[in-house]
């Protein structure tokens, strides 16, 4: 078995190890495994491709040349790729890189550039996200919107209080009692 | 740790893992959580909720150009780090030879001790393209009594008008300074933030901002032997720890 073959078959925290020590390879490996995710999370928080490309190249740079350390007791390495992504979304959002083209149109986009089901990998994905969403729905509306607000939009729990004129104590409440049903769905235990 | 402020803090506990507290928030309570074992408890135990929303996303194909992109950076850097280990043990072993030389020369006719002295510096130059760059911080002479001005690469696409320029004394170990012209004026809560990379190492030297006529100028503090680039990105004030950013003006050394 090539080297090639030999990264190609490590599971993704050993791959870790290779990347913090500036393999290139392991690099390509971690993009392939994680690139579509997180592409795909930055794009339904910026909106536009062009944005959400410089978000994903900003993210997998970092992992890159910061050499950050993945901790495994955090989570997989796909939940702390995503992760950074997420806090290069936000930062986009909120320097206002942005401005009106955010989110303007989750759905419109998102059919034209949607991934085909064209590999098991791909249609597990899209399985999960169903799965997922429909634990969304199950929420009361009210706490799915500031979740939404605050994870997808990049929305301080200020920002929300005034988009929703209410109280920031009520969107803060609605923060935690909605990921607390969410949680207790995903897990299959009634709220 | 007062009940009070255990309250005041617990019910921040779904905004901080959905990234809805301001920076200022934010710090306070990661200090509250380092002395709360019941936040703690509860972060660990809301976060897996945090951690599925991503999942809730149908699939979007990424361009390819991005991984094009990403790969040319990361193979291009791996190049660079592998060159910059070449040139260190490339001038480690030539101190060592003229260590070696500056005791043999002792007692010499200083004819002789001259002639082998240029021997031994030639050997140096011929045994890389890359000999001269590594001996350059052994060589004498009137050039390093002058300073260099090197042009800088600029990201046209987020800076049309920008250009810019490193002057370098001649001690490079002196720092140097960074000129720009045409950079636009930024946010009151952002500066340009100046950087030195070094294998891979990304050490923060200054920030700056500039006026309306896009001008500006920032000091690089450190030692710039060895160094592979100074690089400008644009931070939050009043500096980042790290660039959140690609360069977008870089001048390779």
């Amino acid at each position: 078995m090539n080297q090639k073959d030999d990264i190609q078959n490590l599971a993704d925290e050993e791959m870790m190890h290779l990347v913090q020590e500036g393999n290139p390879r392991a690099f390509e490996l971690l993009y392939d495994r994680h690139g579509g995710p997180a592409f795909s999370l930055a794009y339904r928080m910026v909106g536009d491709r062009v944005t959400a490309e410089d978000v994903s190249q900003e993210a997998f740079l970092s992992i890159w040349r910061s050499k950050a350390r993945y901790q495994a007791d955090r989570g997989s390495v796909r939940t702390w790729v995503l992760g950074i992504v997420h806090h290069r979304a936000i930062d986009a959002l909120r320097r206002n890189l942005v401005h009106d083209k955010r989110r303007s149109s989750a759905e419109g986009i998102e059919e034209r550039f949607e991934a085909k089901e064209t590999t098991p990998g791909e249609a597990a994905r899209r399985e999960e996200a169903r799965s997922v969403r429909s634990a969304l729905e199950e929420l009361p509306d009210e706490q799915t919107r500031v979740i939404e607000l605050a994870y997808f939009g990049g929305f301080s729990h200020s920002q929300i209080a005034d988009m929703l004129e209410m109280p920031i104590g009520t969107v803060k409440g609605r923060m935690r009692l909605g990921l607390d049903k969410l949680r207790r769905s995903l897990a299959g235990v009634a709220a | 740790m007062s009940v009070e402020r255990h309250r005041a803090q617990e019910e921040n506990v779904g905004a901080y893992l959905l990234s809805a507290l301001t920076e200022i928030e934010e710090r306070a309570f990661e200090k509250h959580l380092e002395d709360c074992p019941i936040c703690q408890d509860e972060v660990d135990r809301l976060r897996p909720a945090v951690h599925a929303l991503p999942r809730s996303i149908d699939p979007v194909n990424p361009p390819k150009a991005l991984k094009t992109s990403l790969m040319a950076t990361v193979k291009a850097d791996a190049r660079e780090a592998a060159e910059e280990a070449r040139r260190h043990s490339m001038t480690r072993r030539l101190r060592e030879r003229i260590s070696g030389l500056n005791d043999a020369l002792t007692g010499m006719r200083p004819g002789v001790a001259w002639v082998a002295a240029s021997i031994v510096l030639l050997t140096g130059v011929l045994a890389g393209a890359s000999g001269l760059y590594a001996i350059s911080d052994v060589s004498s002479g009137d050039d390093r009594l002058q300073s260099e001005t090197v042009a800088a690469k600029v990201d046209k696409t987020r800076v049309p008008n920008g250009s810019g320029s490193l002057v370098v004394p001649a001690d490079a170990r002196d720092g140097a300074v960074l000129r720009v012209h045409g950079l636009p004026t930024l946010e009151n809560d952002s500066v340009y933030q100046v950087w030195l990379k070094r294998g891979s190492e990304v050490i923060s030297q200054s920030t700056f901002t500039v006026g309306e006529d896009g001008e500006g100028a920032a000091a690089v503090t450190d030692n710039l032997e060895s160094a592979d680039a100074v690089m400008i990105t644009r931070e939050r004030a009043p500096r980042a720890k790290a660039p959140t950013e690609n360069a977008i003006l870089r001048v390779r050394l």
